[in-house]
């Protein structure tokens, strides 16, 4: 019932230029990470607003007395959230599901999903950035450090492939 | 010419419908590409599947190529666009940890959004992590300050660091983008799922591949680091910038040359 997904190389070309559109327009690539942060630094801000100003590293998101969801990369977030949902009404493929491989249960893998997430959402902080807001926008402006990021996730997830193919496989 | 917005062709209320728009062209195809899909986008990391890979490398070639040529075209002022500053060991002691949580989560950021888009539960639950690791960062960044901000060496891009003219490194990455792809496609004929695999016809990927090297080529010969193209990223006392600014007639009325401070969020 599933459509097929599209060609790898042709949906990269559409990638590639909706990046090079950003660049031309906003003189930046696309991203994503930051608004899990900021939405973190908004959630402390309701819950404790002082804590939340002086936290070094939140009090940056708080600039201008605007709201920390306020921000270029939040409403990229809440696009792309638009763009998922309509692509997948569109190829049948909404579905309530726990996605993981045949061989392991619902709730490990819920809990992996968690400690993935976390281990992102702190790695994203230290690196200044994702997939998409390092290692996409980076390596497309040549950013050395980029390219160095982009290699070590490779090398991450290769070095660590084997310990969980039950996962996946 | 542009980056539009640090020349102040639009304003910061109007940036944010501007994300919006390409975050769900972003959205729209990463979904399409299948990865929503955990297992799909796991796949590369058992040599059966490398979408991943063909979908990045060929985003990020396009995007090397169009950069350099709209700047020898003149479209576009490659001194105004926002180059990421390399603070190294940070980076590589956080590509290694988002490559382990890439692995054991299933998801990077974005395709999670994707993912809880299309339903699944395991993506909620990876963009909840991410919130509190991004949490815990904060709460301990003062104690890894120091380490958060060792090893800067500015904005330094490939053309610094290997002493040759963008071109040239233009010209490499098709290459090697190319030959990435091969390996990729032998890769998968031999462990990949044919039923599952989305089918391509071997003419056009060989034409693909002729028109990216030649476009490299093209690149490495012209060299667009030359001074001729980069006239315009004088500051913008300069004429012919003054010229290019012109448009911008809202200029008086909103301050939004100088508002793109407020956005100036790292990466991603």
């Amino acid at each position: 019932m599933n459509e097929r997904y599209s060609n790898p190389y042709l949906i990269g070309v559409v990638l590639g230029l909706i990046l090079l559109f950003s660049f031309y327009t906003m003189g930046r690539g696309v991203g994503s990470s930051a608004s899990f942060s900021r939405m973190a630094a908004a959630g402390v801000k309701l819950v404790a607003p002082d804590h939340a100003k002086a936290n070094i590293y939140f009090a940056k998101y708080m600039r201008g007395g605007r709201s920390p969801l306020m921000a270029w990369l939040v409403f990229l977030t809440l696009g792309a959230t638009l763009g998922g949902l309509f692509s997948a009404f569109i190829a049948n493929r909404i579905k309530g599901e726990v996605a993981r491989g045949p061989s392991i249960g619902v709730s490990v893998r819920l809990w992996l999903a968690l400690a993935g997430g976390v281990l992102s959402g702190f790695a994203a902080r230290l690196a200044r950035g994702c997939t998409s807001g390092q290692a996409l926008t980076g390596a497309s402006e040549l950013a050395f450090g980029s390219w160095i990021f982009m290699l070590c996730i490779f090398a991450g997830a290769y070095a660590t492939a084997y310990f969980f193919r039950k996962e996946w496989l | 010419m542009g980056p539009l917005y640090k020349l102040g062709w639009f304003d910061f209320t109007y940036s944010l419908q501007l994300a919006a728009l390409i975050g769900f062209f972003f959205g729209f195809v990463l979904e399409r590409a299948g990865f929503g899909n955990p297992r799909k986008l796991t796949a590369i990391f058992y040599l059966r599947d490398f979408a991943v890979l063909k979908v990045m490398f060929t985003a990020i070639v396009v995007c090397i190529l169009g950069l350099l040529y709209f700047s020898i075209f003149g479209w576009i002022d490659l001194s105004r666009v926002h180059i990421l500053p390399t603070y190294i060991w940070p980076q590589i002691v956080g590509g290694l940890l988002c490559g382990v949580g890439f692995l054991i989560g299933g998801y990077c950021p974005t395709t999670s959004v994707v993912a809880t888009a299309s339903g699944k539960l395991d993506g909620v639950i990876f963009i909840l992590g991410m919130v509190f690791g991004s949490l815990i960062f904060a709460l301990v960044f003062p104690l890894i300050q120091g380490f958060y901000s060792s090893g800067h060496m500015g904005a330094v891009r490939l053309p610094d660091i290997l002493k040759i003219n963008s071109g040239i490194i233009a010209f490499l990455v098709c290459l090697m983008a190319v030959g990435a792809f091969w390996m990729a496609e032998k890769t998968e004929e031999k462990f990949g799922d044919k039923e599952t695999l989305p089918v391509g016809s071997a003419k056009i990927k060989r034409t693909g591949a002729t028109l990216l090297i030649l476009l490299g080529l093209i690149l490495a010969v012209i060299n667009p680091d030359r001074p001729v193209f980069s006239k315009s990223s004088v500051p913008v006392i300069s004429t012919e910038e003054a010229e290019q600014v012109e448009p911008s007639v809202p200029k008086a009325g909103a301050p939004s040359p100088n508002q793109f401070k407020i956005v100036d969020d790292e990466g991603c």
